[in-house]
Formats: C-alpha cells, structure tokens, sequence
C-alpha cells in the first residue's frame, strides 16, 4: 500500500511538473515505485530489467529537454486529469477486477499476493496516462502520458501466465522507443516553436 | 527465424552509421532486406522454435505475408535511394523488416502486439522533415498520440482477458473486446479515427507514408486476425452479437466514410490514402462475418492495397516534386502517372488482377449477410473508381506535344513491378489465395473450439 500511495503522489508531482527534466525525474520514482509493487509473483530479473528501462527512458526525457526551464505548464489539465484519473480507477477497479470471492486483505508494508495494489496502480497509471495524452497541448505532456500508460501496462502484463522475462524485455524496449520518439518530437516540435 | 530478426537489427545499426553514404547504406538495406526474403522463402513450412519461452511458427500466411510486405519494403528502399534520398529511412525501414517479421511469426498475442507497437512507433523518426515549414511534426506528433493510446489499451485489455478466469460476467469480457476493437480502429485509421490518417497524408514524405500504409497498414491488420485467433476471444464475440455489430458498423463507416472522402480529395496522395481506409473498412465487414470468404477477402483486400498503396503514394510523391509548385501532371512524369492511374485498378479491385478475389469475396458474403451492407460495399467501391477516375483525369488533363520519359523513372518502374506481381497474382490466384486460406481455416476453428 505504501507503494502504492508513492506512485499516485509521484504521478500527481509528474503532471503537476512545468519543467520537463522535473517531469523526467518524477516519471523514474513512478515506474521505481510501480514495478517494486509485489505481487508474489515479483522477479529480480524482471525489476532490473524494467528499473533500467525507466532510467533510461527518464534520462532520454532529461537530456531532450536541454534546458532547466524548457516544460510545459499543465494549467487547468492538471486538475482534470486528477479528478478523471480517480474517477476512472473506481470504474475499471469495478468492472475489470476478476471476480474471485476471495477476501482481500492488503498491508502497509509486505507483498500483496491477492494482487488489489498491482490493480489499483496499473488502472491509476492507465487512466492518468490517457487524461495526460488527450489533453496535451504537445509532444512533452504527450510523452508522459504514453510513459504512464505503458508502465500500467507492464503491470498488467507482469499478471498474465506465461514468458513473463520476454514479456518484461520487450515492453521495456517498448518504453525506451516510447521515450526516444517522444523527444525527437519534442526537440522538433520545439524547433517548429522557435522559428 | 531469431536470426533473421537479428541479421536485420544489426543490419538496422550498420545503416543507421553509415546512413549518409547513400551507396552504402542501399547496398547495405537491399542485401539485408533480399537475405531475409531468401530465408523466410527456403525456411521449412510450419517450421516452429522459441526466444526466451516465447513462441513463434512459420505459417503459410505467415511466409506469404512477409515475402509480400519484405518484398515491398524493397522497392520502397529502390525508389528512396535512387529518387528521394532520405538518410533516416534505410535504418527505419530495416526496423520495420525485422518487426513485420517478429509480427507474422510470433504465437503469442501480447508479444504479437507490443512487436506491432515497436514498429508503429519506429516511422516517427522520418514522418519529420523541414519542420519550420509544414506541420509533418504535428502530424508526427498526432500519430505518436493515436499510436500510444491505441497501442496501451490494446494491450491492458489482452493482458486483462488473459488473466481473468473465464468464469467472469460477460459484460467484463464485451468490454475488453470493444475496447481492442477500438484500440485497432485507432492505429488502424478507420473512420471515424482517421483525423491523424488525414494529417500524415498532406505533411508528410511520400515514402515515409507510404511505407506507413503499403507495409504497417496492412501488418496491423493481419496481428488483428491472429491475435483474434490466438487470445481466445472469438468465442466470446460470437456469443455476443454486439461486438459484430461493432466491428461491421466500424467497417461500413471506414468503407462509406473513406470512399466519400477519397471522392472529395482533390490530392493524390490523400485519393490513395482515402481509397485505402475505404478498402480496409471492407476488409474489416470481411472479418466481422467470421465466415471463410469474409475472412479470405479480408486479408487478400489487406495485402493488395498495401502494394497498390505503395505503387500510388510513390507516384504521387514523383509527381508532385516534378510539378513543384504547379499541379501535378503526367507531362512532367508520364511513367509515375501511368503508374498512379494502375495503382488505381487495384484499389478498385478490377479483374484481372489478384485485387479482384479480396473484393468479390467480402461484397458476395456482405450481400448474403444483408442486402443492405453488401449495396454499401457496392457503393463504397464506385466511390473509389469515380474518385480514381477523377485524380486520373486531373493528372492526364494536359497532354504535352511529345511524350518524354522522366529522368529516373523509379516510381514508374515500381509502379510496373506491382502491377506485374498483382497480373501475376491473377492469372495464378492458388498461390495467394490458398495461404490465407489455411488461415482461414484456423480462424474458423478457433471460433468454434469444440
């Protein structure tokens, strides 16, 4: 749980960020946060991977932004990703949480087996993603919101039986090319801008 | 097949040194692109293995569809080098080899997808060019948006369904398959996702477009079938009507809306697009009836368009870089407007070529589905032709006194290669049509597993 209420804070600092390399460093403590979230099931191998893929991700995010002031200033968007997200989370929650009977029984601190938190974070990084992403303005908001939404999917995917380290390395491939695109668009975007 | 996947990766990273020394750099593309055809062409059918527990199958769909599309990134390559040289493309469209290879072969629908994800992603890179002066950022950017949005909630929702038990509501199952439903639409351009389709197809380079809807078009929609067939899903779409209903209104509405907005266009490269969201909304019908000619058309329709998509967008590109700031006209480049004009019977779907079997299956079955749907497929396919005959009419307009071929006639050229492939593929129509239809075959079963 106290995973958990890291990731809703540290996504809360991410789209609240006006300078991009803030928002870099927010999306890293995310997915950190996200992917230590256990669920019996966690992997050293699978963390490592993943972590990595978030650094880097992070860092390709820090270094498009080139300056310490270049961001964007979410505005008013903040609060309606927030109010959609919560929103959003309690419907998917709801609708998409398997239907087991069993009693679920979360603490503060130690693993999760039945897997509520894994839950809870995955539709709470879904849902702001896709409030970030269909009301951004540009390529740096447009980013965080895929990243977001990629990181709650690994956390679904992390649930599925099967080759869950090929699973683990190919999404982390995906959220580095993620990231890549999102600042070449954000350098040239930022180009077009200065003409 | 891990070595060809890797052969084209590192392949990928060579081009991607040396991506200003154009000699090299073509050499190194069509040599890797040729060596990967070669070894999916002698690799033993229904050959099978594993990467890392993932598992992957050699099918016949499977090898017909990477010979078509490998086969198209190769011209594709030709006409860059030789006519357009763009220094991003070789590495990208290496990446985009070795993902459309990972895509066919691969049995697992999360890796299928997320591979489809990678190479969807990867085009962003040369949709950009010159950026003070268009929007191609923009449109870069809208794609990236559509991508990543459709691209996660394709996958939550697979990942969700193969989690949950199947004892679940199955409200809970109706909702994942629409939402999949959906997050295809979006990368897929059906109407009425189409607002990025429209942006790319005025801002961006003509190859780097074409390359988006005559090679990754045409892979979306074939992971779309298999990973149908592979999630276990189609039973749950059988049994609830409403997901049919979705997926036929969709490709009524992508094939009405595309060929309405291809009548409209007064541009080459949007008739191409346009006609090519109208063919795929009949592609789409084609599936919807979970019937074995539905399923075949659909696939063939798939296939066939992406080659015609290549053949017109490659023209029209010419075309208009010939005309500067005039309008188009054959007179600058006879050979890119004939090819262009024989584009146009394919997406049509006109007899003698292979176009033809994809286009009469699906309009035969949606008749028999309902008078109604099979008249709109009717409808949707005059609406191409009169669009097709419109931007033919507009090129060949102005006739000069003394037919002249253009220096480096590539698109014209590419263009002919297409068009002899697809006569080819009419005359001898086994050899297409019995691939697609083992998968067929396969899709069927899965529908009904008992």
């Amino acid at each position: 749980m106290l995973l958990l209420a890291i990731v809703a804070i540290t996504t809360l600092a991410a789209n609240s960020a006006r300078q991009l390399r803030y928002t870099a460093v927010a999306f890293f403590a995310v997915a950190l946060a996200a992917h230590l979230i256990d669920d019996g099931t966690l992997a050293a191998a699978q963390v490592l991977v993943s972590a990595a893929a978030a650094l880097v991700a992070s860092a390709i995010l820090f270094v498009a932004a080139r300056d310490r002031r270049f961001g964007e200033d979410p505005g008013w968007r903040l609060w309606i990703a927030t109010i959609v997200a919560a929103a959003t989370t309690a419907a998917a929650f709801a609708f998409l949480r398997p239907q087991t009977g069993d009693e679920i029984n979360t603490n503060l601190l130690g693993p999760d087996p039945s897997g509520v938190t894994t839950d809870v974070a995955a539709f709470w990084l879904l849902s702001s993603g896709i409030a970030i992403l269909l009301t951004a303005r540009g390529a740096v908001r447009g980013s965080l919101g895929a990243l977001l939404m990629l990181t709650g999917t690994q956390l679904l995917v992390q649930q599925v039986p099967g080759p869950h380290l090929a699973l683990t390395l190919l999404l982390s491939w995906l959220q580095v090319v993620v990231a890549l695109a999102g600042a070449f668009l954000i350098v040239n975007q930022r180009a077009a801008r200065e003409a | 097949m891990i070595e060809v996947v890797a052969l084209l990766g590192v392949a990928a990273l060579v081009a991607f040194g040396v991506r200003k020394r154009l000699a090299v750099v073509g050499t190194v593309t069509l040599a890797a692109l040729a060596a990967a055809i070669a070894i999916v062409v002698l690799m033993p059918m229904d050959a099978s293995g594993d990467v890392l527990e993932l598992p992957w199958h050699m099918s016949e769909l499977a090898r017909l569809a990477a010979v078509v599309l490998l086969g198209t990134l190769c011209l594709l390559v030709l006409a860059v080098w030789v006519d357009e040289p763009a220094y991003n493309f070789f590495p990208t469209a290496l990446v985009v080899a070795a993902v459309v290879l990972a895509v066919l072969v691969l049995t697992t629908p999360i890796a299928i997808y997320g591979a489809l994800l990678l190479g969807l992603l990867i085009p962003v890179g040369s949709f950009t060019f010159q950026v003070h002066r268009n929007r191609s950022a923009e449109a870069a950017y809208r794609h990236f948006s559509f991508v990543a949005l459709g691209g996660c909630l394709g996958l939550s929702a697979l990942a969700l369904s193969a989690s949950l038990g199947r004892d679940q509501p199955p409200s809970t199952f109706v909702l994942l398959v629409v939402i999949l439903v959906v997050a295809f639409a979006l990368k897929l351009a059906a109407i009425p996702f189409h607002t990025h389709a429209a942006l790319l197809a005025s801002e961006v380079p003509a190859s780097a477009l074409a390359l988006y809807f005559g090679v990754l078009v045409p892979t979306t929609f074939i992971a779309f079938a298999q990973i149908l067939v592979l999630s276990g899903l189609l039973p749950a779409i059988v049994s609830i009507g409403k997901v049919q209903d979705l997926l036929l209104a969709l490709g009524i509405t992508s094939a009405l809306g595309g060929a309405f907005l291809a009548t409209g266009s007064t541009e080459l490269r949007r008739v191409a697009v346009y006609s090519v969201i109208a063919n795929l909304g009949q592609a789409l019908v084609g599936i919807a009836t979970l019937s074995g000619p539905g399923i075949i058309g659909a696939m063939a329709i798939a296939l066939v368009t992406g080659m015609a998509a290549t053949q017109q967008l490659l023209a029209a590109g010419t075309l208009e870089r010939r005309a500067g700031v005039g309008r188009p006209s054959a007179t600058n480049a006879p050979l890119a407007a004939l090819a262009f004009v024989v584009g146009g019977f394919a997406m049509i779907g006109a007899p003698p070529l292979v176009a033809f079997p994809g286009h009469f299956f699906v309009e035969l079955i949606a008749y028999s589905y309902s008078a109604w749907m099979g008249t709109a497929l009717v409808i949707a396919t005059l609406g191409v032709l009169v669009a097709q005959l419109r931007a033919a009419m507009a090129i060949f307009r102005t006739a000069p006194d003394r037919w002249r071929v253009e220096r480096k006639p590539i698109a014209g050229i590419v263009g002919g290669l297409v068009f002899a492939a697809l006569l080819i593929g009419g005359v001898q129509p086994d050899g297409f049509l019995q691939p697609i239809a083992a998968f067929a075959d396969q899709f069927l079963r899965a529908l009904h597993p008992l």
